[in-house]
């Protein structure tokens, strides 16, 4: 992803959407959102790490999916009907759909409200998070797509 | 894509098309010569060519610098051809035009960016002139013989009164039998000398003998005077199976030419042909369409091909933007004659882009043009009826020829002159591949629909065989289609030999083998890559660095590097293979070990997954970075490359005796027959024509090795049993052998049985790869070829059975 997209979010903002996981909230900047559809039959993919449920058919393309839950090390919980796929689309082309238990709202963030993650020794802190958001009393995690979806 | 005008951007496509295949030709005459290490008439006259129509192109689309540079080369082939110069430094040329071309590859692909500047070429043309004039000035006492037949032009202008048996004189000097033709152009056709050496280049090619008068008329713009009052003369000699009239007739058929008389044949002969009839039509473009001239320019190129004679005003429509207020003032005046007719033409006229209406002039004798031809004729008539009679038998026969000849022409024009090939934009051929994929997919979901379960529907059934066998012939011929013979990317490898060959100091042969191996269109283009970072790094790291160290181990003084090609069953194989000194497995390990890319003890690996270590990413053994490889990146490239298509690779080597790269690809990337098998909850799909036979087993078939591994007896034979629920940690329906079905597959010669819980049915399916990120987790060498979609909307995995037996 380009440094100067990074840059213009960190100065200008932008549109956000919101999900949770247990109680966190994390946010993923809107130009990567394709679409969010319902759980559906998932294809297991043998041999690959845990966090990756297998693929999906969206509409004659095979999407990978991927346990946001277990990305974070996180136990899984049951599916219910809040449970909800969100389809990421890549500058490549590339789509993956990630797993949360439930999208909240699309909300547009303001440059004051960004700020940067503090710098850790521990190389692997804060490794998905981009930023972090604090706007309406609440703190929100901003995802790293790539690296959630790269990082092996 | 670079920013070209509105208008010329839908010829972007088609100029890069034509001049990348130009680029590749000429590489591919370069390579030839450079071999042959001469100059062949040939050669020169398809380079100049070549050159020509970039140039030509180029201009055009107003890539001055491309064609500037062409112009450049096409000059000092010119030099080349005409003096004859004796070329001492031949490497030096060759250098040249290897580097200009390679520029001009370079531009183009450049043209296909976003920001596109025009590269500046002067340093490689100011070398390029140099030479040109070194050449020229090199040669002068060849230059001195070969412009005797030349000298013959100005003797020739110092006449210009010359009258018929004067000039037969002058023009039986240049062969015994030729014969000789005054040809007059269209009143106002303006730049008669470029008429006329187009008139030469269309005849050259029936032609072995040709001379023609004046002989200066590409270099002097001045001949036009001379042509206009005298006419344009042109002797020549047919080749062994063209006769005079073949060539009388391309004469005729040449754009701007009125008329023309046979001054001589073999001898002496007199033989005028009246211009034909011109059909005049107006033609005016839409308000506000802008460029008009180029506009107009389309609509003669759409019908130049089947009018046998055309002319327009204005003329200089190609080279004068202003001539769009012309054409805006007083529309756009096409003369044209067509064997198709005057309706069909005005027809594709009005099919034109941006024609608003046709406006029908002048139709047949009564054109203005022709008129004007007729009373030029009179006077050519009285003329020659002076010049000898007995020679009037002769124009007899040649008008009968002549005869014989015109009913043919319209059955050329559609047979002969009609290419039959076409090329397509492969968007549209990859709409088509994946539309026939989903045809597929919905004939399964009808004919296996839930809903027919239980039905006893006999005709339904016949309608969808019927349906099945039309579908697979529609497969089969979009397929072949899209199929291409390796020769092109093979032939690609033989410049970078080339031009290593001469960087390292390394003699090399490099030979083909089963190069008319074809394979989809889609491969050959991700095929380029890998093959040229394989053939590098043969040449690079493979092959000894001098002919003693060679010799020294008993082989030939000069390498060489195997491109071999061949189908087996469903797939193409492709092996790079070089007789090197091969890779030294103990400088892998060390390496492997020095960068960390070892998951187990050194003692534990096979020779095989050593060699193979050197596909990962950031490896190479090289200590050195050389300009061609050492860098690690190439040989992961070449296997994402080759991986992104579906297929494999593999590295097989002897130390001192070589290496080979073995690439596998599937022959078509897009739909596999294939049995589908269920294992738990998965739906796995066997590619069919891996599948030997599939069976119930009995107890007494089933034995155990001393480790406990099971085997399967078939017919004497024993084979491994895979059991798949435990490759893929899945939970099956069933782990008694004897309640599931046993598969029996082979691949490249290795065969096990594989366990699973049940066959559920035969299908077609459309492979889909699979996404970059799990390829990540290396899934092709887990056994898994690709994914599908079932009729049903569910998802299948299929299976590699290669990779299965081979790993587990």
């Amino acid at each position: 992803m380009s440094e100067e997209y990074t840059k213009n979010f960190m100065n200008e903002g932008g549109e956000v959407l919101l999900f949770n996981i247990d109680e966190t909230l994390y946010g993923i900047e809107i130009k990567y959102i394709n679409e969010i559809i319902s759980i559906e039959q998932i294809t297991v993919v043998p041999k690959v790490p845990e966090y990756i449920k297998g693929v999906i058919n969206l509409r004659g393309k095979v999407v990978p999916i991927i346990s946001v839950r277990r990305r974070f090390g996180k136990e899984e919980i049951p599916y219910d009907e809040r449970t909800c796929i969100i389809v990421l689309e890549f500058d490549d082309g590339n789509q993956v759909g990630i797993i949360v238990d439930r999208v909240r709202e699309v909300t547009n963030v303001k440059p004051d409200e960004i700020c940067e993650t503090p710098d850790c020794k521990n190389v692997n802190a804060n490794r998905y998070i981009k930023n972090i958001i604090e706007s309406g009393g609440e703190i929100k995690q901003l995802l790293n797509c790539e690296k959630l979806i790269s990082d092996l | 894509m670079a920013k070209f005008e509105a208008g010329m951007e839908s010829m972007v496509d088609m100029y890069i098309f034509e001049t990348t295949s130009l680029l590749e030709q000429l590489d591919q005459i370069l390579m030839k010569t450079e071999n042959a290490s001469s100059f062949g008439e040939e050669e020169i006259n398809e380079i100049f060519r070549i050159m020509h129509t970039i140039k030509g192109s180029s201009a055009m689309m107003g890539l001055e610098n491309m064609s500037h540079l062409a112009h450049k080369i096409e000059d000092m082939f010119f030099i080349i051809r005409e003096d004859n110069p004796v070329i001492n430094s031949k490497n030096v040329l060759f250098d040249l035009v290897f580097t200009a071309s390679d520029l001009l590859k370079a531009e183009i692909d450049l043209l296909q960016e976003e920001e596109y500047s025009a590269t500046d070429f002067d340093g490689h043309m100011a070398k390029i002139e140099a030479y040109a004039n070194a050449l020229k000035s090199g040669s002068d006492a060849n230059v001195a013989d070969t412009s005797a037949p030349a000298a013959a032009a100005p003797a020739a202008k110092a006449a210009p009164a010359a009258d018929t048996s004067e000039m037969i004189k002058v023009m039986s000097n240049g062969g015994e039998s030729m014969t000789t033709v005054r040809i007059h152009f269209e009143d106002d056709c303006k730049m008669e000398n470029l008429r006329a050496l187009l008139v030469v280049n269309n005849i050259r090619n029936e032609c072995a003998a040709l001379n023609f008068e004046p002989a200066d008329i590409e270099e002097n713009a001045d001949t036009s005077k001379y042509i206009i009052d005298n006419g344009f003369d042109v002797s020549f000699r047919p080749v062994v199976d063209a006769e005079v009239s073949d060539v009388l007739e391309i004469i005729a058929n040449s754009a701007n030419v009125k008329s023309y008389e046979v001054i001589s044949e073999g001898g002496a002969t007199v033989k005028e042909v009246p211009a034909y009839t011109l059909t005049t039509i107006k033609v005016t473009f839409e308000e506000d369409c802008k460029m008009e001239n180029l506009r107009a320019l389309l609509v003669v190129n759409n019908i130049r091909e089947e009018c046998d004679e055309i002319a327009f005003s204005p003329e200089d429509i190609e080279e004068n933007a202003e001539t769009s207020k012309d054409i805006i003032e007083n529309g756009f005046t096409v003369h044209f004659r067509s064997s198709y007719g005057d309706e069909a033409i005005i027809d594709a006229v009005r099919k034109t882009p941006n024609v608003k209406n046709v406006e029908i002039i002048k139709t047949g004798a009564d054109a203005p043009v022709a008129a004007k031809a007729d009373v030029k004729l009179e006077k050519a008539a009285e003329k020659s009826a002076e010049a000898a009679s007995e020679t009037a038998a002769v124009a007899a026969k040649v008008a009968e020829a002549k005869k014989a000849a015109e009913p043919k022409a319209p059955v050329a024009a559609t047979g002969g002159a009609k290419q039959s090939l076409i090329s397509v934009n492969l968007n549209k051929l990859d709409q088509l591949v994946d539309m026939v994929g989903e045809i597929v997919i919905t004939e399964a979901m009808v004919t296996s629909n839930p809903d027919l379960k239980g039905l006893r529907l006999d005709n339904f059934q016949k309608a969808a065989r019927q349906l099945r066998k039309l579908n697979s012939e529609l497969q089969e011929i979009v397929m072949s289609i899209r199929m291409v013979p390796l020769s092109g990317a093979f032939n690609k490898m033989t410049r970078i030999v080339r031009d290593m060959k001469v960087k390292l100091g390394k003699d090399v042969d490099l030979v083909f083998e089963g190069e008319e191996t074809e394979v989809d269109k889609s491969v050959i283009d991700n095929l380029n890559d890998p093959l040229m970072h394989m053939v590098r790094n043969s040449m690079d790291h493979g092959i000894e660095e001098t002919q003693e160290e060679r010799i020294a181990k008993g082989k030939p003084g000069k390498g060489t590097i195997t491109l071999s090609a061949y189908n087996s069953s469903s797939e193409v194989i492709i092996v790079v293979a070089d007789d090197g000194s091969g890779i030294d497995p103990e400088k892998v390990l060390n390496k492997a070990e020095k960068n960390g890319l070892l998951t187990k003890a050194r003692t534990e690996y096979t020779d095989k997954e050593v060699f193979n270590m050197i596909m990962l990413p950031g490896f190479s053994t090289n200590e050195q970075v050389t300009e061609f490889s050492g860098r690690g990146v190439g040989m992961d490239v070449v296997k994402k490359n080759i991986e992104k298509i579906g297929g494999s690779v593999s590295v097989d080597s002897k130390w001192g005796e070589g290496t080979q790269f073995i690439i596998k690809i599937p022959l078509s990337l897009s739909i596999v027959d294939g049995m589908e098998v269920s294992v738990g909850q998965s739906i796995f799909t066997i590619p069919i024509n891996s599948i030997k036979e599939s069976f119930k087993l009995k107890p007494h078939q089933l034995l155990k090795d001393t480790d406990g591994r099971e085997m399967i007896m078939i017919r004497g034979e024993c084979y491994p049993l895979i059991r798949l629920y435990d490759v893929y940690d899945l939970t099956p329906a069933t782990t008694d052998l004897f309640e599931g079905i046993i598969i029996l597959v082979e691949s490249e010669g290795k065969w096990a049985c594989i366990l699973a819980d049940e066959l559920i049915g035969e299908q077609q399916v459309v492979v889909k790869p699979f996404s970059p990120m799990l390829n990540n987790f290396n899934v092709k060498q887990n056994g898994m070829a690709g994914c599908s979609i079932l009729g049903d909307g569910s998802i299948t995995i299929i299976l590699d059975v290669g990779n299965i037996i081979a790993d587990f």
